[in-house]
């Protein structure tokens, strides 16, 4: 049987449905033009994305509902947020300014000075979309084998190279970049980098779908970092710092991002049926079918959420659901163009956008084949497949 | 070693979508069964294709072609689509040849020469199929299998398979021709 929500989270996931209702003609709006999330910023859903992750103390209107205070540092309360304002729209979710996935990386890595700066510059009254640059041209997400060079120069260091597919970069204020400091695992590190630095340049890539996010693809050409720039550098040992930063973000976010794909799931198989109500025989069937495999992922990414609250970090099961909600995501598409008839990709705008933007969840956080490798890890150490009894 | 061009020519699919239109209905426009017709920009005079791709253009049409039209036309189609299919895999071979992970040729990844070799037996599949007696509903059926087959192909490009401009988005608008003029409809769906 699936857990029940706790008073706390059901408070939380009422709230943020309830934010979520009329982001669908936002999104479309955004799928036209991108740059319109500017007219949006008065929005609940947009002021609960600026506030996820940060500290309530430093914002002056923390998430409070009925008596309950959310900061999203548990990866199940984001991750239902996350869900439940996909399910309005992913795209218009993605497009909000605040911490997103720099924050997480901030939160494991910075020290106590940097961790403040950050919480204050993105929790003022303005808004501030920031980024996580760790993808690069020619390694894909491979966060062992990225090339971008942070290299000394009098008391800081110059960083130099290329990052592609990176949230929001070319209009956020800052964000992280992970960059190499010595050659090998332990020579990475991940720095504060401003967009208006001498160097940075940063510029949109369209995409296919999913425009509110925009992708963009990031140069650094020598730009001056400080020490006070490198998360940790003072505080942490390179063993602890960069990499392992990378890591954690990702295995933190990871469920998070499942639950975008699986709350536009949840409005696209809502979308079939409000259009289709009469469906019957096997065309019923499949509807039913896509159903439960979605209810099974959700609830699979919920005891992943969890267990990532619990301190159990279970790589190969955080990558299993990720893969299994892209899956879901494309399957659902194509299922919904199948059962909304010929056409459909023409006369439907809603089914049009969504069939776009699901396809992004396979390149996000990590492609299907290198999540495979995860879950191919996974069998080989007895963890990924549950015992059945 | 030269780099490879990844960037897609969306013009030249819509003169060859408008070539499928001649070998059907020649001098015309063939109309899908539901009153649609989707053709280059400069063969109809209509609104961009959703996603706002404006070399692809799609409007209304009173009557829809004759069925015979309509079957000569999924027959072209599915040709186009596996034809670009095929182009689409010898760009990400050629592609995956020139990356590396942690040493190694993307290419002499197990994984990777799998899903190589899944998108050509997909290809060769259809191949079979078309030489079929042709059929609406087989051509739905190939139509089907291929997309299912560039859904495999677009996942060899990475993140770039997401970008605008690069094969993903040739994938994408074959599934939207595919959608308009090969889906049977309710009573075969």
């Amino acid at each position: 049987m699936p857990e029940q929500d706790s008073p706390r989270l059901a408070a939380l996931r009422a709230y943020v449905r309830e934010a979520a209702v009329g982001l669908r003609a936002v999104g479309m709006e955004l799928d036209r033009d991108p740059s319109a999330m500017r007219r949006w910023l008065h929005l609940p859903a947009v002021r609960i994305m600026c506030g996820c992750s940060i500290p309530p103390e430093y914002l002056a209107e923390p998430l409070r509902v009925d008596g309950f205070t959310y900061d999203m540092s548990s990866c199940l309360e984001h991750t239902v947020t996350i869900e439940e304002l996909s399910y309005g729209d992913a795209s218009v979710m993605l497009a909000c300014p605040g911490p997103i996935m720099s924050g997480v990386a901030v939160a494991a890595l910075g020290d106590d000075k940097q961790r403040d700066a950050y919480y204050r510059r993105v929790a003022g009254p303005r808004p501030v979309w920031t980024f996580f640059a760790l993808t690069e041209p020619g390694k894909g997400s491979a966060a062992t084998e990225l090339e971008t060079r942070l290299e000394p120069d009098g008391d800081g260091f110059r960083l130099t190279g290329a990052k592609r597919y990176v949230g929001n970069a070319a209009l956020a204020e800052f964000g992280v970049v992970f960059c190499r400091r010595a050659p090998g695992p332990l020579g990475i590190e991940a720095v504060l980098v401003d967009a208006s630095a001498r160097g940075f340049h940063a510029e949109f890539l369209p995409t296919i779908g999913m425009r509110g996010l925009r992708i963009s693809a990031i140069t650094l050409d020598n730009v001056r970092v400080e020490r006070s720039q490198v998360l940790g550098f003072d505080t942490l040992k390179p063993s602890r710092r960069g990499l392992v930063g990378a890591i954690q973000t990702l295995q933190r976010f990871r469920p998070v991002l499942t639950g975008t794909a699986v709350g536009l799931c949840r409005a696209l198989l809502d979308h079939v049926q409000t259009r289709r109500p009469g469906l019957s025989g096997v065309d019923a069937r499949r509807l039913a079918e896509a159903a439960d495999r979605l209810e099974a992922v959700r609830q699979n990414n919920y005891a992943v959420a969890r267990a990532v609250d619990a301190g159990k970090i279970r790589t190969d099961r955080i990558a299993g659901a990720k893969t299994r909600a892209a899956e879901l995501a494309e399957h659902c598409t194509l299922l919904a163009a199948e059962l909304l008839g010929p056409a459909s990709l023409l006369e439907d705008p809603l089914l049009d956008k969504l069939y776009r933007d699901a396809r992004a969840f396979e390149f996000m956080e990590g492609t299907g084949h290198i999540q495979r490798l995860a879950v191919f890890q996974g069998v080989l150490k007895g963890t990924f497949l549950e015992p059945v009894a | 070693m030269t780099a490879v061009v990844e960037s897609v020519d969306t013009a030249a699919f819509a003169a060859d979508l408008d070539a499928c239109h001649d070998k059907a209905a020649p001098g015309a426009v063939v109309v899908s069964a539901r009153g649609w017709v989707i053709a280059s920009a400069s063969r109809v005079d209509g609104a961009p294709a959703p996603g706002g791709w404006a070399e692809l253009s799609f409007a209304r049409r009173e009557n829809p072609s004759p069925a015979a039209v309509r079957l000569a036309f999924a027959t072209e189609l599915v040709l186009l689509q596996r034809r670009t299919l095929a182009e689409l895999l010898e760009l990400a071979v050629t592609r995956l040849e020139q990356r590396t992970s942690e040493g190694a040729n993307l290419l002499n990844r197990q994984l990777v020469r799998g899903s190589v070799a899944d998108v050509a037996l997909r290809l060769s599949e259809a191949d079979d199929l078309r030489r079929l007696d042709p059929r609406a509903r087989r051509a739905w059926l190939i139509h089907r299998d291929l997309v299912a087959c560039g859904r495999t192909m677009v996942k060899l490009f990475g993140a770039s398979g997401f970008v605008d401009d690069r094969p993903g988005r040739l994938v994408h608008l074959m599934e939207l021709v595919g959608n308009t003029y090969l889906h049977p409809g309710e009573a075969d769906a």
